[in-house]
């Protein structure tokens, strides 16, 4: 038997054919990465709860209290929907989420505070989400501490000079600064990571369902019985060539178009970008290659991959602080190239950093696509002496 | 007609057993996420975050503040330098969440009443870490500029209790309903493990469905329910029905009894909703198999995109009123999003489920409406086949 010339070629043309004809696998290799990103995208490009609906009950009812809920009303944060007389009325409005919040001025907050002692207001919010405390909370202590230094200027101490008055507010001046997401936005933060656990979890699901269907064609093997199919590598790296290729078409997309129609942070350079996304959509797709061995039908391997993805996010640390993971769960999540990935790309993509300052991640990624592409290897040429097995029998 | 449905549920029940994926989807990964998220959570909200304190006057002054800085709940200085450079590269490289500047000059023009400015930088690019950590610098920032105006006070001879009415005439109290720790890692895990549960029930119910017809045998089962669509589809998912309904009780059991998680309306009536939220979810997946009807992978493949989406627009993370309308819209139909307020109205904040009805009468209609079209699966059984 003559040796075929190009079987990485042959093997390479088989799989994208194979892939082109099955609308099945098309949608996780097509639809998935081109559409699940623009509709995340839509899902948070809110960024942010504004003007949350809030009710006041005014038990003061003096100038200066108006004045205090008129200025939290101007936030931005906060909106003043109603005016409560009593706590059970505010409540029910609560109740029926109408509100999200309650803010309670006392009687005696005008009266307190003009015999110089401490007035308490009382916020009394609803935790459906962590963001609606974060929101009441923020817009109310803006005022309040607005409202104090101009008390404890103004009214408390007899300053003589406008500098000593401006002393008196700041006697030491602090500047918050947000990097890398400087409107602490819920999409710049959450979207980069996401982008490329879509990329992984498409992988995973279209290789998957080739292998399902290979399986189900050749009864239980995994390659046709042609000629072509008799050297693991040209096997290996033909099939994973396809997957690969595409998949640095959607990282482009991803990492360009997405992120710009969206305004998501983006500063990375190109040659940073492709020298992340080789290694990682290598590790991506040896690793779904080497994972696909546990598919033995084509529908199995949605059943498999899809319900990973969130604990995937989390055990990235990118949502949940990774520096509070335990031991036991960050050993799980290093074996796969999301873990190191996400982090990756938010730092590339969103902080700027260069490939020199994420070489612990590229180094781990290179490792992992070493490791999962021997693993193949050795699954398909396990395969392969099957094959031949079957053809002696025949 | 008893009859028959026994005799389906058995076969159902045997089909379990040949296929080794059931059991992993329906006990293992479940069992293993609630294990996995309750570890990773279970110490509450994370303390001690990593963060950098560049010092560039280093004098006595800055370090009793950076000793002050030291004893904050969520910050841990790991890196103690006086370069903001180096800082900035141990930020770029993941290794902190934010970093804390104190300038040349500092101490010498606070002394001097000159008004020194102090930075302070979080990475926002890691949300929930740079939240906790601007809370602790805010709080920090306020309480180091009244420290000195209390010095000149107490100079002055006021008393403290006078001296507080004038740093801090108005209080604000924060009481946080439902959950006074503010304990996010509560909400999050009592959404996380259910709403992965749901999203292996809608994936199964369509998996066991197609399975009929990818083997061939839809026909058999039209037979074995004596014509009847509903016996059939009834008969084949109750054995998942009652499984994944234990399992929902043992999530329930492991949160609101052994790890004591806030539970204001009792265990008994959370293990109802759950059995509800259980129905629904079949009913979701059913629901997207009569829209391809007979085409198993793309009534899973529907269940995945969609269900992977319902974590998003449940709102737990990101609130849905903050969302675009049409978003605000589409929750509605997802069963993880009613079970979601069902949970805060009842178990959080413990108000009468009255409050919520809208919800529990969405979670009815997901796990009723597939019945209206059934004639679309009675059409399935009679004349679609599998196609590879």
């Amino acid at each position: 038997m003559n040796k075929p010339k190009f079987p990485i070629l042959h093997v390479w043309l088989d799989e994208l054919s194979e892939l082109v004809k099955d609308e099945g696998i098309l949608i996780f290799l097509i639809l998935l990465p081109l559409a699940y990103p623009l509709l995340y995208a839509m899902i948070y490009n809110t960024e942010a709860q504004r003007q949350l609906p809030i009710c006041v009950i005014d038990d003061c009812m003096t100038d200066r209290s108006r004045a205090f809920i008129r200025r939290v009303d101007a936030t931005p944060e906060v909106n003043v929907v109603a005016h409560c007389t009593d706590m059970p009325q505010a409540q029910e409005l609560m109740r029926r989420r109408q509100v999200f919040a309650i803010l309670r001025v006392p009687a005696e907050f005008d009266r307190d505070l003009w015999r110089g002692r401490q007035t308490v207001v009382g916020v009394y919010s609803d935790l459906t989400s962590m963001l609606y405390y974060k929101v009441v909370y923020l817009g109310v202590i803006n005022v309040a501490q607005e409202m104090n230094r101009n008390i404890k200027v103004e009214e408390r101490q007899n300053n003589i000079s406008r500098r000593e008055e401006q002393l008196a507010r700041w006697p030491i001046r602090f500047e918050e600064v947000k990097l890398y997401n400087s409107a602490g936005g819920f999409a710049s933060f959450l979207i980069p990571p996401v982008l490329m656990l879509i990329l992984q979890q498409a992988l995973c699901l279209g290789v998957g369902m080739s292998m399902g269907r290979s399986r189900e064609r050749f009864r239980g093997f995994v390659i046709p019985p042609t000629k072509h199919y008799k050297n693991t590598l040209a096997i290996v790296l033909g099939k994973g060539l396809v997957h690969f290729l595409l998949f640095m078409l959607m990282a482009f997309y991803m990492a360009i178009c997405v992120t710009r129609w969206f305004g998501l942070p983006q500063l990375a350079h190109f040659w940073d970008l492709l020298g992340f996304f080789v290694p990682y959509l290598a590790a991506c797709t040896f690793m779904a290659m080497f994972w696909s061995h546990f598919v033995y039908r084509r529908e199995d391997c949605i059943l498999l991959f899809v319900f990973m993805s969130v604990p995937l996010l989390f055990l990235s640390g990118v949502s949940w602080p990774g520096a509070s993971i335990p031991t036991l769960w960050k050993v799980v999540g290093s074996v796969f190239p999301s873990t190191w990935g996400l982090n990756a790309y938010v730092r590339i993509s969103g902080m700027g950093a260069s490939l020199g300052d994420v070489r612990h991640e590229i180094m781990i990624l290179w490792i992992q696509a070493g490791v999962y592409f021997l693993l193949s290897c050795l699954f398909y040429m396990q395969e392969i002496r099957k094959a031949v097995g079957r053809s002696v029998l025949n | 007609m008893l009859k028959d449905f026994w005799h389906i549920t058995l076969r159902e029940i045997r089909a379990f057993g040949r296929r080794p994926i059931f059991l992993m989807i329906m006990f293992v990964a479940p069992l293993t996420f609630l294990w996995m998220f309750t570890s990773m959570m279970g110490a509450g909200l994370p303390t001690k975050l990593p963060a950098a304190l560049v010092d560039e006057d280093n004098t006595h002054v800055t370090r009793q503040l950076t000793r002050i800085l030291g004893t904050m709940e969520e910050t841990d200085f790991v890196i103690k330098t006086n370069s903001f450079t180096e800082a900035r590269e141990a930020m770029q490289r993941g290794e902190i969440y934010a970093i804390f500047r104190i300038p040349k000059g500092t101490t010498e023009a606070a002394q001097t009443q000159r008004q020194p400015t102090v930075s302070f930088y979080t990475n926002d690019s890691y949300y929930v870490a740079a939240s906790l950590l601007m809370k602790d610098m805010r709080k920090l920032s306020e309480m180091a500029g009244l420290a000195i105006t209390r010095e000149t006070m107490r100079a002055k001879g006021y008393r403290d209790d006078q001296i507080m009415g004038v740093l801090q005439p108005i209080v604000v109290e924060s009481h946080p309903l439902g959950n006074p720790y503010l304990n996010y890692s509560v909400v999050l895990t009592n959404m996380i493990v259910p709403g992965i549960l749901m999203l292996l029930i809608m994936l199964t119910t369509s998996y066991a469905l197609g399975n009929e017809w990818k083997r061939g045998q839809q026909k058999i089962l039209y037979e074995m329910a004596g014509q009847r669509v509903w016996v059939a589809v009834c008969a084949k998912l109750f054995p998942q029905t009652v499984i994944y309904t234990i399992i929902f009780w043992f999530i329930d059991f492991v949160f609101y009894n052994y790890l004591q998680f806030p539970c204001a309306c009792g265990i008994p009536r959370m293990m109802l909703w759950g059995f509800l939220a259980v129905l629904a979810s079949q009913g979701f997946g059913l629901l997207l198999f009569e829209a391809f009807p007979g085409m198993m992978r793309f009534a899973m493949s529907a269940c995945s995109l969609l269900g992977v989406m319902q974590f998003s627009l449940a709102g737990f993370s990101f609130p849905v009123t903050a969302m675009n309308s049409a978003f605000e819209w589409l929750a509605n139909i997802f069963p993880l999003h009613h079970y979601f307020l069902v949970y805060v109205n009842q178990a959080l904040n413990g108000y009468p489920i009255s409050y919520a009805w809208a919800n529990v009468a969405f979670l009815l209609l997901i796990a009723l409406l597939p019945f209206l079209f059934t004639h679309r699966l009675r059409n399935a059984f009679l004349y679609k086949e599998y196609r590879a």
